[in-house]
């Protein structure tokens, strides 16, 4: 085997290894802890939902870390900050959601603190007494999603509770407040969920809220009313006292029904703007399409008489007073009173077009008004004052029939015609008072009283000559008189003595006819016995009679 | 012959690390064992700054979770409250109790911090053949290994807590995820301290000096 020569030059290997960083095995301790560290962090963030602020107007007892944000009672969040607005008007709550809640940060989702609260319609957020204010949440209905909320002041009264939000235009709050109870039948069916003034200032809106199984009884035809406290109203009709409930009498309520005019139908969508009436009577009246101003002037004083008296047709309501006041006529230098009265013959023709089924020809203006004129101008009907009540004196406009009233000519091409009235019954009565005061007034009471002199000074005239007579008389008479009585007086003693000796002969025990009689007596007694002996026998023995007494009887004897 | 002496390494001997016996080394690279008592002999422990950087970065990286996570879960009346280390300096602090904030503060969050900032100056030091305050590095180090030993204190305190609140319906303590990541921390920066081989410190002097001399 040739060995070339150059092969000597080759290079040795070496022995020694060529110089490595050795890495050893104990980097996999923190390359461990790393990867835990990572994984736990990676899974924190994953867990971790979205970080919201909420602006409130006030944090109470609202604390960073402590504070938490429940929904249906369930911790979704917790409070991380709590700080001023930059403007130190405001409070931002910074708050941590849990990753399972942050779907529902959507933009209309309500926040609000939970606090105990006492009022007399209930006792809430006893909890927050031992686990401290907490903040409720509400989620919303909107698909975006948001993280800056602005908190709401109170409670959302319906948190979590179906059913629909109305809106009512009232001229004021009244007695009303948040949490109010609304009243449906006397059943408590919602609640005010809030209020607050339109922009003008001029009227409040009140939110409410009626609850699911009750909401569909709210339709658009529905009217709401203030069964606020207790409801006194003093009219022509008397006193009436109208309350919904105990808790509406402490702290006011609202009450809604339908009027029986309005047609059934569909629920009333949410939010649906309804007016809020005074009270049931008024939110309940049928609205009149036909209604027609009437002035009537009476020439009698109109105390008692208030805007919004009843104007009754023979009995039934038919409209009301509008206007009390006193016209003025310069010309003539007068002024009587004047009644505005506003009709609604509708009011009155409801129930007859039922019966009848057709609509009443008095819907027709023209036919109306000839009707109306041939009711005052032939049947007499004539507008007359009349009490209300006896104990408030408050009066009432009636229309009735009056034949004897004299015939007026209607002249309704007015603008608001003049309809003719009586004079009140009570007014009437006056009028007669005064008449008959007035004859008395005209009797002639001074030539009487002299007639009733004369006749008196002649009545004593005559008494003295009676008098004068008598006297005469006493003088002529009295002696024969007295000789007549002495005469008299002999008469009866010689009867006296007459009598005396007839007693003697008569009377006495020893008189002779006393003696026979009572031997006469004797006797008859006697013979009355014989025949009770008589009559004995013949009871025992009729048979004696015709056989005579045997003496077998008389030896049973 | 200089302040800092010859090293035992420098004399080719070695010194054990069990019972101190100065004893010839058997080969160089292979010192073999303790003639007195048997331990491994080591001129310098294998890897000393490698080893000590791997468990000062864990320890490092376990010290962020130890305390962002809750180290106590307190429910008191149905009320879950989790604190971390931090959050209970804090609560001691506003409750007006400084001296025990103060007392968790330091034991807590500074002193393993201190540890590991302590090592690491130590450990880049040792690398870059630095010379300077050896001594306060050597005391440093010391101080380091001493507290080692006390560092566990909280997590001791910790179980303890677990342990005995347990008033079921009115109070609970839970332990958190955090304590795990504390406990893990002091091991390892105890395990880093126990790997840094002090002797480092002064190796790079005598390079120094012999590059000099």
């Amino acid at each position: 085997m040739a060995e070339p020569s150059d092969l000597g030059n080759l290079p040795r290997a070496t022995v020694e290894p060529p110089k490595r960083t050795r890495i050893s095995v104990i980097w996999i301790i923190p390359i461990l802890a790393a990867l835990v560290a990572i994984g736990i962090a990676v899974q924190r963030i994953r867990s971790e939902g979205p970080t919201i602020t909420i602006a409130f107007a006030a944090a109470e007892g609202i604390e960073a870390g402590k504070t938490f944000i429940k929904y249906k009672d369930v911790n979704i969040g917790r409070v991380t900050k709590v700080e001023l607005s930059d403007d130190y008007v405001l409070v931002l709550v910074t708050a941590k959601i849990a990753k399972h809640a942050a779907g529902l940060m959507v933009q209309d989702a309500k926040f609000w603190v939970v606090r105990p609260t006492i009022s007399l319609s209930g006792v809430s957020g006893l909890s927050t007494l031992l686990s401290g204010n907490y903040i409720g949440f509400e989620p919303g209905k909107s698909q975006e999603s948001e993280v800056t909320f602005v908190g709401l002041d109170e409670a959302p009264v319906a948190a979590g509770q179906q059913g629909r939000q109305f809106v009512l235009n009232a001229s004021d709050l009244g007695s009303l407040e948040v949490g109010s109870p609304i009243y449906y039948r006397r059943l408590q069916v919602g609640q005010v969920a809030g209020y607050n003034l339109t922009p003008d200032g001029k009227a409040v809106q009140v939110k409410i809220f009626i609850n699911a199984p009750y909401d569909k009884y709210v339709l658009p035809g529905t009217r709401f009313w203030v069964a606020s406290g207790i409801d006194v109203s003093l009219n022509a009709d008397g006193v009436n006292v109208h309350t919904e409930s105990l808790v509406a009498l402490l702290v006011g309520g609202l009450a809604f029904d339908l009027p029986p005019f309005e047609p059934s139908g569909q629920p009333a969508a949410a939010n649906t703007v309804f007016t809020l009436y005074g009270d049931r009577a008024i939110a309940m009246k049928a609205p009149d399409a036909i209604m027609r101003q009437f002035v009537l002037h009476f020439n009698e004083p109109l105390r008692g008489l208030s805007v919004g008296a009843p104007v009754t047709l023979l009995g039934l309501p038919a409209g009301e007073v509008t206007s009390v006041g006193l016209e003025l006529d310069e010309a003539k230098a007068n002024i009587r009173p004047q009644v505005l009265v506003t009709l609604y013959p509708e009011r009155l023709l409801a129930d007859s077009e039922v019966k009848s089924g057709k609509p009443a020809d008095i819907r027709d203006a023209r036919k109306r008004e000839a009707f109306l004129r041939r009711l005052i101008e032939e049947r007499g009907l004539r507008g007359q004052l009349k009490s209300g009540s006896l104990l408030t004196g408050q009066l009432y406009v009636a229309f009735d029939y009056y034949p004897k009233a004299p015939k007026v000519k209607l002249d309704l091409s007015q603008k608001v015609p003049e309809l003719p009235v009586v004079p009140s019954t009570l007014v009437e009565l006056e009028a007669k008072l005064g008449g008959i005061l007035d004859k008395v007034d005209k009797m002639p009471l001074d030539a009487i009283g002299n007639d009733l002199k004369k006749d008196l000074e002649s009545l004593d005239e005559t008494l003295a000559s009676a008098k004068k007579l008598m006297n005469d008389a006493d003088a002529q008479l009295v002696p024969q008189f007295k000789k007549a009585l002495e005469d008299l007086h002999g008469t009866l003693v010689a009867v006296e003595k007459a009598m005396t000796s007839a007693n003697v002969s008569l009377l006495n025990s020893d008189a002779p006819a006393q003696q026979d009689l009572r031997d006469a007596l004797q006797e008859f007694a006697r013979a009355a016995r014989a025949l009770r002996v008589l009559a004995d026998q013949l009871e025992r023995q009729p048979s004696s009679v015709i056989r005579g007494k045997t003496e077998s009887m008389s030896g049973g004897k | 012959m200089n302040a800092l002496g010859l090293s035992a390494a420098q004399a080719g001997l070695v010194c054990c690390r069990t019972c101190n016996l100065l004893s010839r080394p058997a080969q160089r690279d292979t010192p073999g064992y303790c003639p007195r008592c048997g331990a491994t002999l080591v001129l310098r422990k294998h890897n000393s700054i490698q080893y000590t950087w791997a468990f000062l970065i864990a320890a490092a990286i376990c010290y962020i979770p130890a305390n962002a996570l809750p180290v106590l879960t307190t429910t008191t009346l149905g009320e879950t409250e989790s604190d971390t280390i931090m959050g209970g300096v804090i609560f001691l602090y506003t409750s007006g109790s400084w001296p025990l904030a103060l007392i968790v503060l330091i034991a807590s969050v500074m002193i393993p911090l201190g540890k590991i900032l302590a090592l690491g100056y130590l450990l880049i030091t040792v690398q870059r053949g630095s010379v300077a305050n050896m001594h306060d590095r050597a005391r440093i180090y010391y101080l380091v290994e001493f507290i080692g030993r006390w560092s566990m204190l909280d997590v001791f305190v910790d179980a303890f807590v677990v342990a005995l609140v347990q008033l079921e319906p009115l109070m609970s303590v839970e332990p958190g995820s955090g304590v795990v990541f504390f406990m893990a921390v002091v091991i390892l920066t105890m395990l880093a301290a126990q790997t840094f081989d002090a002797r480092l410190i002064w190796d790079s002097a005598r390079r120094v000096e012999v590059a000099h001399g």
